[in-house]
């Protein structure tokens, strides 16, 4: 291991046992802070499932689709059925896994404003389909059963293991032969089948590990804050927030996702208690202007301050050659 | 036996016919050239025989098995490599993870990354990519460009290796050294069928040469005997014509 490795292991080190401190802390102090902790955990899982769809290019609005497949399949057999609530937080995540390799099916041929629109089509059919339904509790929404007793701090450490295996998952992903497919079929279909990827497999599975972690978010949503409605698991906001903070963080990595829902979470937080009028509109501004002015995300800033500081020293880049 | 034989092959574009009625038939470890004017359809067969299109009509075999139904990565699995005309690098990799796709994945023998990145660098030194391997592709040049489409394709170990176009827009002295590449590839015993518009290069490389206007075959046999011959001396010169039916 060399020195920014080992600087690597210990940053994480850190962040990791104060996260997993955080709660004991914020209980006795100050509960609001758990609530909003929970909050951008669930944000970010959702951020990173987004962004790891979208490394195959398929650039998905349906993932409220997946996080209401979830809530509602875990409230409904644990409340029409009685089964336990771990299991129906897994079967939750099992239906959304299986209707996104459907989907993911069904959308394979459709290309960038097309599949958006496809895949939101998808999710609102979903919503209108559950408000009609009298099973579902239509738009009544359903009482849920809570998870872990109610207790804030269990329910946090299980939302941090969620976003914990969603981080292995992802780094996998991105240092395995999956990368390179991802990337390639983002790039070029075509010349990614001609050399040899199999593009319908690795999209469709794209899909299935994107919504799995999208379904079990959701299906905690439901047990934790015990109330469902179509409008609110099926709202296009799910899907909007999923993908502003992977662009806002930067794409196609597995801090950038993370980083842009804490960020986001958090600003939105400070302007909220700062600026009690008006303030989505300060919000909205910043989100414009990093967009505009930072095409690569935070993780791109800092990416660019390094090799700044690189180049000071010596010349990396070669010359492009003939 | 022949490694390639198309039969009777067809494909159009709503009224266009692109390829009709083509056959052919390349043997083990020849250099077989298909030129003619623009739009005879020679891309088009490419994409017929790399499967990123289906015939409407007629059969493709490779080695004796028909692949006309099967999905672009399985022939690439059953050692057919391509270039692209329109260089087509991988954006967000650089010249040696646009290289080590094609090893990954180019066929069913498994590879680490540390494998796949060892040969992909090879194959960069072979093409005369080994002082760019960890370069972004963007702001590459054509040669350079060009030989990235070799040496990925080179990368999946084909049997047969499709070249399309890779020495249009090189200098005189780029498409020399794209010719010696490409000997140096037949010495591998990768049998190789290119299109190219640069005549120089066919005369020199290609052991067999096939005309095509409007999608059919209208020659075959050596560069002098297709060269001499009147129907393809007319193909050529007939341009006004052959212009609009690009496609």
């Amino acid at each position: 291991m060399n020195g920014r490795q080992a600087v690597q292991v210990l940053a994480l080190a850190v962040v990791l046992v104060a996260a997993v401190a955080f709660p004991f802390w914020a209980n006795r102090t100050q509960p609001y802070y758990l609530q909003i902790a929970i909050n951008i955990i669930s944000f970010a899982i959702l951020a990173l499932s987004w962004d790891m769809l979208a490394r195959t290019g398929q650039l998905s609005l349906a993932h409220a689709a997946f996080y209401g497949l979830g809530a509602y399949t875990s409230a409904l057999v644990t409340t029409r059925m009685g089964l336990p609530i771990f299991l129906g937080m897994l079967l939750g995540s099992l239906v959304a896994v299986v209707v996104a390799a459907g989907l993911g099916m069904l959308t394979l041929r459709l290309r960038g404003i097309y599949f958006a629109i496809g895949t939101l089509a998808f999710s609102e059919t979903l919503r209108v389909i559950t408000n009609q339904l009298r099973f579902t509790g239509g738009a009544t929404g359903l009482v849920v059963p809570p998870l872990l007793g109610g207790q804030r701090v269990p329910q946090y450490l299980f939302i941090l293991a969620v976003l914990l295996l969603a981080v292995v998952v992802s780094w996998m992903v991105n240092r395995s032969r999956w990368h390179f497919a991802f990337t390639a079929i983002r790039t070029n279909e075509a010349v990614a089948g001609a050399m040899g990827v199999d593009v319908v497999r690795f999209k469709v599975l794209a899909f299935m590990i994107s919504a799995f972690f999208a379904g079990i978010t959701g299906a905690y949503y439901a047990h934790v804050f015990l109330f469902i409605s179509p409008i609110e698991v099926y709202s296009l906001a799910v899907s909007v927030g999923a993908l502003v903070a992977p662009i806002f963080g930067g794409l196609y990595t597995t801090a950038g996702p993370i980083l842009g829902a804490v960020v986001l979470r958090v600003g939105e937080e400070i302007l909220r208690s700062t600026v009690q009028r008006g303030y989505p509109i300060i919000y909205g501004l910043i989100l414009a202007l990093v967009i505009l002015y930072m095409p690569r995300g935070l993780i791109g800033v800092w990416a660019s301050v390094k090799s700044g500081l690189a180049t000071g020293r010596k010349e990396t880049r070669e010359p492009a050659g003939p | 036996m022949s490694l390639l034989v198309l039969d009777g092959v067809t494909k159009a574009f709503g009224g266009l016919v692109a390829v009709d009625g083509l056959s052919l038939d390349v043997r083990p470890g020849e250099i077989f050239a298909l030129i003619g004017p623009n739009g005879a359809g020679k891309s088009t067969t490419f994409n017929l025989i790399s499967g990123l299109l289906g015939p409407d009509r007629g059969r493709i075999v490779l080695d004796g098995a028909d692949i006309t139904e099967i999905k672009p990565a399985s022939r690439a699995h059953l050692g057919i490599g391509r270039t692209f005309q329109l260089m087509q690098p991988f954006h967000d990799m650089t010249v040696v993870e646009n290289v080590m796709t094609g090893e990954l994945f180019g066929h069913t023998v498994p590879k680490s990354l540390a494998e796949a990145r060892r040969d992909a660098e090879a194959i960069c030194h072979m093409v005369g990519l080994d002082q760019l391997v960890n370069r972004d592709v963007t702001g590459l040049g054509v040669a350079n460009l060009k030989r990235l489409e070799i040496a990925r394709a080179l990368a999946t170990h084909p049997r047969l290796l499709l070249l399309d176009e890779v020495m249009a827009g090189l200098t005189p002295t780029e498409a020399r050294q794209a010719v010696a590449v490409i000997r140096q590839v037949r010495e591998t015993e990768v049998t190789v069928l290119l299109i190219d518009h640069v005549m120089s290069s066919v005369r020199d490389l290609a052991d067999r040469v096939a005309v095509l206007n409007f999608g059919k075959k209208i020659a075959e046999g050596s560069f002098q005997t297709v060269a001499a011959d009147p129907d393809v001396i007319e193909a050529y010169l007939g341009t006004e014509e052959g212009d609009t039916h690009q496609h």
